[in-house]
């Protein structure tokens, strides 16, 4: 009995992205505004406490803007607030951001 | 996370993502797709069962370094470089069946279960029951950035299982997954959705689509093939795969959901209106729609010649079962709970009842205790549940704060009209199932399917088969 074969298609499509290159870093964050971007789960708050309080200690004149400012980054209001972030970011002279957290 | 840091990585901010240990492989999906190296600080393991104690040790001694390192930038680790991929519509193998299969699990294009090879000529045929063209793009979609067009439906199409006559409705399926309220970025979370697709209009009949006994059964070719496509399209061109893909975070899961038709007959018959008049949509209409799925009720019996009886068995019986995870959609203003009702229960309570007065009854009596709601929330990720915030808000009606009493009853369901209601089942039972969708993710929206000018010539073909088959 004949075993006949296939040719078949490829099933996945085109990836269409352009590979960006990556931001500058900041080996000194003294003097430096971060932004805290927080989903309001996983204990970021508390997490939060703590990176302020360890680098305030190290990196002499650090700030935060914390989380309240923003909002829930992934909730019911996550689309209004992702739109508006890169102006808040601008507006409060922020010079990085740590954002959390995915579990 | 990872797209808010893309956000702020957009205007030259240097940004650092907080991730659980065990979501990096799909992070590096995620940036990949992205096209950006960013930096992430790892929890090792799992936030939620550590001591509070154990947590601030892991943050300090662990997290804060990789902060610092993050944003620093000397240590970042580059994207894996791109690998040269096919070009879409090409051939990329040939062999036996056997040897496809093999391949085609090799390469995790597949979904555990055999395919049906996707030749050109199969592929062709479901390109001829659309006037859309092959390369046409209906959206890019993430995790991994893949132009979703009208040939990938196609190919996946034939691999599900499906006929070419369903292409209409898959392409259809496809366009509610770009829209922006399905969230299609979230489709690989823990609680694992399965969508769920609910056909409606002359099209039920058109291709076959069980909506009687044993509808939400594996067993009748439209309703299994239609289901298995569209997680099939998840893994294929979201990349949403479980292990060794690791794309799908999918905590345990379950298995895709088959296509759910109404009996618009009965529906009919009964005085109500259809599950997609009630969409929107005119009796002609042949119209799709799709709502998230994280779980669904025991079967539920109820008896009883007055509405009341069966609509409050549906309390009894499925309110406990929407206790525990109800509280995620209390807290965001939405979801979308799905009653399938029995032929035979329908024609009761609509002797009696309009569809909105039994809406009405299930969203006013499903209640549970306010600290049962919050101490739900407090297990899943030491959520709070604020409910003044939530009124403030404007996401959660004032009745919520109506007293401070924690032991006061809430509502379950935000809004009555978040309620569907497909009458559909055994007609020669007393059964009805509730499902559960996940909060804001995939909330039930519908779309009307693009049929060709050629439709009906389309239809005079499968009827000729469907005649050569004795149905």
């Amino acid at each position: 009995m004949s075993n006949p074969t296939y040719q078949v298609l490829w099933p996945l499509a085109r990836i269409q992205i352009e590979e960006k290159s990556p931001v500058k870093g900041l080996p000194d964050l003294s003097g430096k505004t971060i932004a805290e971007l927080w989903d309001y789960i996983f204990r970021g708050d508390i997490a939060y406490e703590i990176f302020r309080k360890k680098l305030q200690e190290r990196f002499p004149g650090v700030r935060f803007v914390p989380f309240a400012k923003f909002g829930n980054i992934h909730g019911p209001k996550q689309r209004e607030i992702l739109e508006r972030l890169p102006q808040m970011l601008r507006d409060e002279g922020v010079d990085a951001v740590i954002t959390g957290i995915g579990a | 996370m990872l797209r808010a840091s893309e956000l702020a990585e957009s205007i030259g901010i240097p940004s650092v993502t907080m991730l659980g240990s065990g979501f990096l492989k799909q992070a590096e999906l995620i940036l990949r797709g992205m096209g950006k190296a960013m930096p992430i600080a790892a929890y090792p393991g799992v936030p939620m069962v550590d001591s509070e104690a154990t947590f601030r040790q892991k943050v300090e001694e662990q997290m804060l370094p990789a902060i610092i390192e993050g944003l620093a930038r000397d240590k970042l680790k580059p994207l894996a470089p791109r690998i040269v991929e096919p070009e879409p519509g090409s051939v990329v193998f040939e062999g036996t069946l056997d040897e496809v299969e093999q391949h085609f699990h090799d390469q995790l294009w597949s979904d555990g279960l055999p395919v049906i090879p996707p030749t050109r000529e199969r592929v062709d045929a479901f390109l001829a029951c659309t006037d859309r063209q092959a390369d046409e793009v209906i959206a890019v979609l993430p995790q991994e950035s893949r132009a979703a067009d009208i040939l990938s439906i196609a190919v996946n199409g034939v691999m599900a299982g499906c006929r070419p006559e369903y292409m209409p409705l898959l392409i259809a399926v496809v366009e509610l997954m770009a829209e922006p309220q399905f969230r299609v970025e979230d489709a690989g979370s823990t609680p694992s959705i399965e969508p769920l697709i609910i056909v409606s209009g002359p099209i039920i009949g058109d291709l076959d689509l069980n909506s009687g006994q044993g509808v939400m059964k594996i067993g009748r070719q439209a309703n299994s093939s239609i289901g298995r496509f569209l997680r099939l399209y998840l893994r294929n061109i979201c990349g949403y795969r479980i292990p060794p893909g690791d794309g799908d975070k999918g905590s345990i899961g379950f298995t895709f959901n088959v296509a759910l038709a109404e009996n618009e007959p009965w529906a009919r018959d009964i005085g109500w209106p259809t599950f997609g008049e009630e969409m929107g949509f005119a009796k002609a209409d042949s119209v799709v729609s799709i709502q998230s799925v994280v779980s669904f009720t025991s079967p539920t019996y109820t008896s009883g010649a007055d509405a009341e009886s069966h609509a409050r068995m549906f309390v009894e019986a499925m309110g406990p079962a929407f206790r525990h995870w109800c509280y995620s959609g209390v807290k965001r203003g939405l979801w979308n709970p799905l009653f399938v009702i029995g032929p035979s229960i329908a024609k009761t309570i609509a002797s009696q009842w309009t569809k909105d007065q039994l809406r009405d009854y299930l969203w006013r009596n499903m209640t549970m205790p306010a600290d049962k709601m919050e101490y739900m929330a407090m297990q899943a990720g030491a959520e709070t549940m604020d409910f003044h915030e939530l009124v403030k808000e404007g996401l959660i009606p004032a009745d919520y704060i109506a007293s401070d009493d924690p032991k006061r009853e809430v509502r379950m369901i935000v809004k009555p009209e978040h309620i569907g209601i497909v009458v559909a089942g055994d007609p020669g039972r007393n059964q009805s199932r509730g499902y559960m969708s996940n909060h804001i993710q995939a909330p039930r929206t519908s779309r009307r399917i693009h049929l060709p000018a050629r439709w009906p010539q389309i239809m005079a073909g499968v009827a000729g088969i469907s005649k050569a088959r004795g149905r």
